[in-house]
């Protein structure tokens, strides 16, 4: 089995290109030093920021028709989840659901999509806003959404996942191969420039990989597919490659060591926010990361991008753009945090996953991998650098009507006033006492 | 007993054709050097104790207390950054932190609070001269106001951001009126008196039982000529000037807040045993000072009149009553340090004269007196050593330091865990974070209402909704069970000491060594 990419790092490696020049070369072209980005799992803009204001959000008057090839009643209308008889699920998010929602373009299936695969369909309708998802509308409000996010294919996990690392789809469309996978990715691109770079892998278990897969526990299987760096050989057999992907805690460890690499993955494992787990064990789980960005050296030259690999099943009423056969699939909600990031901005930039690669091509001179990421939007549209770092500020995990600190102050003028007064009042006794001491004393000297 | 110079002062001699004969302007000329002498001395004993409240002030940054009521003022003032920490309305009256807040228009540094306190302070000891010479003579004022400017309660006190100090000075103002109103008979006293006491009530709403001082002043004084209707008319002042404390909140908008510190403040859990006052105060006082002031209650017993019965009523009606509240506090008995110098000095001046011994015995004894005073209250101004702390008895060593390394070095809108609430205080006032104490129990009715609980701080960590705890050796003597709490969370999640501040202790051989007093850690789950 020949590998390229392999073959010219050896290469490079074992020629001896000069470190100092290739630093050089690859050196970031903007402030962010550090990027970090981390996937999270199924959910689309509508479902998370359908109702944030400013954003383009879920229209006003929608209703999704329960069966689109019969007109459009009955339907049902967006509602808030947890408002109506509706249990919460995973709704299907293959490729043929996507296409029943999607409906050649008309987006009118996703109840209709859910029913036929034998769920609840109202619950594609479901939305969060900012009473469940406090912390997510808090950041945005003070750094960068982006509403025109999409996920890069119209499937599922593993085929976003690929066009995550490597901008393109996979051969084995939207599963994990038991073969093995062969892309050249962003990290072999970041090896051979020099460019640090790691994989944190939460709760990571290194002897699970597409190797293994078979006789790995459902629930920890999605390694793999969230990994995709685990289905690459070399990956898995180079130590100098394998050696980067590395367990979630060394992302703290390298925060309070200073040694940050310059593109940093994320994979979650718990929180990932996958129907119908907790959404707030995954906000908890960002602001972990984000917080201990925040308070590390690292902050004033970094970037935390999160986004979601795919809608999940979830309703979105923007219709993707068709950049290829394989996508764009729906929107996803994105953000990111930098002391460079804009303040408080709705980014209505169109971007997918790619647009992640081709930041880190552009700010670190790699050459693109493919197609997608070499036509893709970046996701600087995102930064204003030339405005000064912001100082870390940590979000608050609650919104700012629910917050102590939002109680109004006291006026403070009656303060000054009633004591002021009580003040005068002693100074009119003292003066009245004092003349009445003077009068007498003058009364007595008189009488003598 | 006025002197011969206070009744020769208090005459005009002249003759029948107006002018003033030879005895007389020699008689004036006494007066005249008298005057000058008391009054470079009276400068000499405040310069004296303005050095001592000013020595080195700033050495030491604030303690809890401290920084709530800077913390206030600073809110009156309108410094945004501590107003989410520090509202105005927490507890006790406003009086002090109003005065406060307009030094802070120019400067918020500690060094002009204390400056301020300490202002009360020396002229505090200027109405002990006044005390002592209305209701004796200068003599007696002067020793008086000396033994005042160096005692180390008072100085300690008087050093701090606390609202004991000027209640002290218009308490004493509140004795000085009815001290003139003995004197004088002249209700006009009794009403100021009363205007006094209304203020020293809103300096701090425990000295309300300065009311039950004067009641029994005036109820055991059977010489003085009291109409029912001025009594009434005083307190009527005291009562409607103390109205303000309620008035103001209202008048501020605030009408719910701070209502229930003073229901707790009542029926708190005793933080000290009985004897607490017994082994703190008289050595804070001076046991010399204390010790001449209770032989002159002996030795001049023959002598008594309504003057000793005002300054007993005023010394002994609050040790009483703290004595009995079961909630004690180091500084809550400073009213009492007035008083207790004017029976010391008059004991001092009189008692030799009484047993013959002549005005060097006077001296002798205020040296051997004042001198071993003012010894102490230098060595109590220096800054303290050590890992263990009172409460009033000065500034937290390493917790200015520590709060402005937090503000500098920590994300804006951090959160910590502190053991206790008073470390909590200090970290929120130069910090700028917001802190909890882990000690503050999640029962309302065992904390004080300002302070916020942390119910499950194990999840708060584990939500990464607190990012920092920290440690200090004050409150870890104190809440040795707090303090390994905090202590698993650094374990438990991921803990990493990214600040100490230091201190120097002497160790049991006499040694000077360094030790942790404060310690930041940052966790993540």
């Amino acid at each position: 089995m020949r590998r390229p990419a392999f073959v010219i790092l050896l290469a490079a490696l074992a020629f001896g290109v000069p470190q100092s020049a290739a630093a050089e070369k690859h050196a970031a072209q903007t402030p962010v030093e550090h990027l970090v980005v981390l996937m999270q799992e199924n959910h689309t803009f509508d479902n998370y920021f359908g109702l944030y204001p400013g954003a383009d959000g879920i229209p006003a008057g929608v209703c999704m028709p329960v069966d689109p090839t019969k007109g459009e009643k009955p339907c049902v209308t967006p509602f808030h989840i947890g408002t109506r008889d509706v249990e919460p699920t995973d709704p299907d998010h293959s490729q043929s659901t996507f296409e029943r929602q999607y409906r050649g373009g008309r987006l009118d299936g996703f109840v209709h999509a859910l029913n036929l695969r034998n769920q609840d369909g109202r619950i594609a309708m479901g939305y969060y806003d900012e009473r469940d998802l406090q912390f997510y509308w808090n950041l945005a409000r003070q750094y960068v959404l982006y509403d025109r996010f999409f996920s890069s294919a119209q499937g599922g996990s593993t085929v976003n996942h690929v066009f995550w690392v490597a901008g393109k789809a996979p051969p084995t469309g939207d599963r994990v191969s038991r073969t093995g996978l062969e892309v050249e990715t962003i990290f072999d691109r970041l090896q051979q420039a020099g460019v640090s770079w790691k994989f944190y892998v939460q709760n990571y278990d290194p002897t699970l990989t597409y190797r293994t897969i078979s006789a790995a526990p459902p629930n920890r299987a999605s390694q793999v597919t969230w990994v995709p760096l685990l289905g690459i050989d070399r990956f898995l057999d180079d130590p100098r490659l394998n050696g980067h992907i590395v367990d979630l805690g060394e992302y703290y460890k390298d925060l309070e060591n200073g040694t940050l690499p310059a593109v940093a993955y994320i994979a979650p494992s718990g929180p990932s926010e996958h129907p119908p787990s907790s959404i707030q064990s995954g906000q908890t789980f960002v602001r972990t990361l984000v917080n201990s960005l925040m308070q590390s050296t690292s902050w004033s030259s970094s970037a935390f991008l999160v986004a979601y690999d795919d809608w999940g099943g979830w309703y979105d009423h923007v219709k993707p753009p068709q950049v290829d056969k394989w996508g764009y699939g729906f929107r996803v909600p994105a953000f990111v945090v930098s002391p460079y990031a804009r303040h408080g901005v709705v980014d209505h930039t169109v971007l997918d996953f790619t647009s992640i690669l081709r930041f880190v091509e552009d700010n670190w001179r790699i050459r693109p991998l493919a197609q997608r990421d070499a036509n893709a939007n970046s996701i600087a549209s995102a930064f204003d650098f030339t405005a000064p770092p912001r100082d870390a500020v940590m979000i608050p995990a609650r919104s700012p009507a629910a917050s102590k600190d939002a109680t109004s102050s006291p006026r403070t003028g009656p303060i000054y006033v009633t004591y002021a007064v009580g003040l005068a009042c002693l100074v009119a006794l003292l003066g009245w006492a004092a003349i009445d001491r003077t009068r007498r004393r003058r009364a007595g000297a008189a009488g003598r | 007993m006025p002197s011969k110079v206070d009744d020769l002062s208090s005459v005009e001699q002249t003759d029948w054709t107006g002018h003033v004969s030879w005895r007389d302007r020699a008689a004036s000329a006494v007066i005249l050097r008298h005057e000058v002498v008391t009054t470079a001395t009276l400068a000499g004993v405040a310069t004296l104790a303005a050095v001592l409240r000013l020595w080195r002030l700033d050495a030491v940054g604030y303690n809890s207390d401290e920084v709530v009521y800077a913390g206030q003022a600073a809110a009156i003032t309108g410094v945004d950054d501590l107003a989410p920490y520090f509202p105005v309305f927490r507890a006790h009256p406003l009086l002090f932190q109003a005065v406060l807040s307009l030094f802070y228009r120019f400067d918020t540094a500690d060094v002009v609070g204390r400056a301020v306190s300490a202002g009360f302070g020396v002229a505090t000891v200027l109405l002990v001269f006044l005390l002592g010479r209305s209701l004796y003579d200068r003599r007696v004022g002067l020793v008086a106001a000396l033994l005042m400017a160096v005692m180390p309660y008072h100085v300690v006190v008087s050093r701090q951001v606390l609202l004991d100090g000027p209640t002290t000075f218009f308490s004493t103002l509140t004795i000085y009126l009815l001290g003139r109103f003995g004197m004088s008979q002249r209700p006009v006293w009794l009403y100021a008196a009363g205007g006094a006491m209304g203020l020293t009530l809103l300096s701090k709403e425990t000295s309300v039982l300065l009311i039950g001082s004067a009641y029994a002043f005036l109820a055991l004084t059977g010489d003085l000529r009291l109409r029912l209707r001025d009594g009434i008319a005083s307190l009527g002042i005291a009562v409607g000037m103390f109205a303000i404390y309620p008035l103001t909140p209202v008048l501020a908008g605030a009408p719910k807040t701070g209502n229930a510190y003073l229901v707790w403040q009542l029926f708190r859990r005793p933080n000290h045993g009985w004897s607490f006052y017994f082994t703190e105060v008289p050595v804070a006082i001076g046991i010399g000072v204390v010790a001449v002031a209770l032989l002159g209650v002996w030795v001049l017993r023959s002598r008594r009149t309504w003057r000793e019965t005002l300054l007993y009523s005023t010394i002994v009606v609050p040790i009483v009553f703290f004595e009995l509240w079961p909630v004690k506090g180091f500084q809550y008995l400073l009213p009492i340090a007035p008083p207790l110098a004017v029976l010391a000095a008059r004991t001092i001046v009189q008692a030799p004269a009484v047993r013959g011994w002549g005005t060097k015995t006077a001296v002798v004894l205020t040296t051997l007196v004042a001198v071993p005073t003012a010894l102490a209250s230098w060595d109590a101004i220096q800054p303290p050593q050590g890992s263990t702390f009172l409460a009033g008895t000065g500034g937290v060593p390493g917790g200015r330091e520590a709060g402005r390394w937090i503000a500098r070095n920590t994300p804006g809108g951090s959160q910590m865990i502190t053991i206790g609430p008073s470390m909590a205080n200090i970290v929120e006032y130069y910090g700028l974070r917001q802190a909890n104490g882990l000690a503050v129990s999640p029962n309302p009715l065992h904390r004080n209402p300002a302070y916020d609980p942390v119910p499950n701080p194990d999840l708060e960590v584990r939500s990464n909704n607190v990012q920092y705890l920290v440690w200090d050796a004050y409150s870890a003597g104190r809440s040795p069970f707090f303090e390994r709490k905090l202590l698993s969370y650094v374990d438990r999640y991921n803990g990493r000491a990214v600040h100490t501040e230091t201190t120097s202790v002497r160790t049991s051989d006499g040694q000077l060594a360094t030790e942790p007093v404060i310690v930041v850690y940052q966790v993540h789950p």
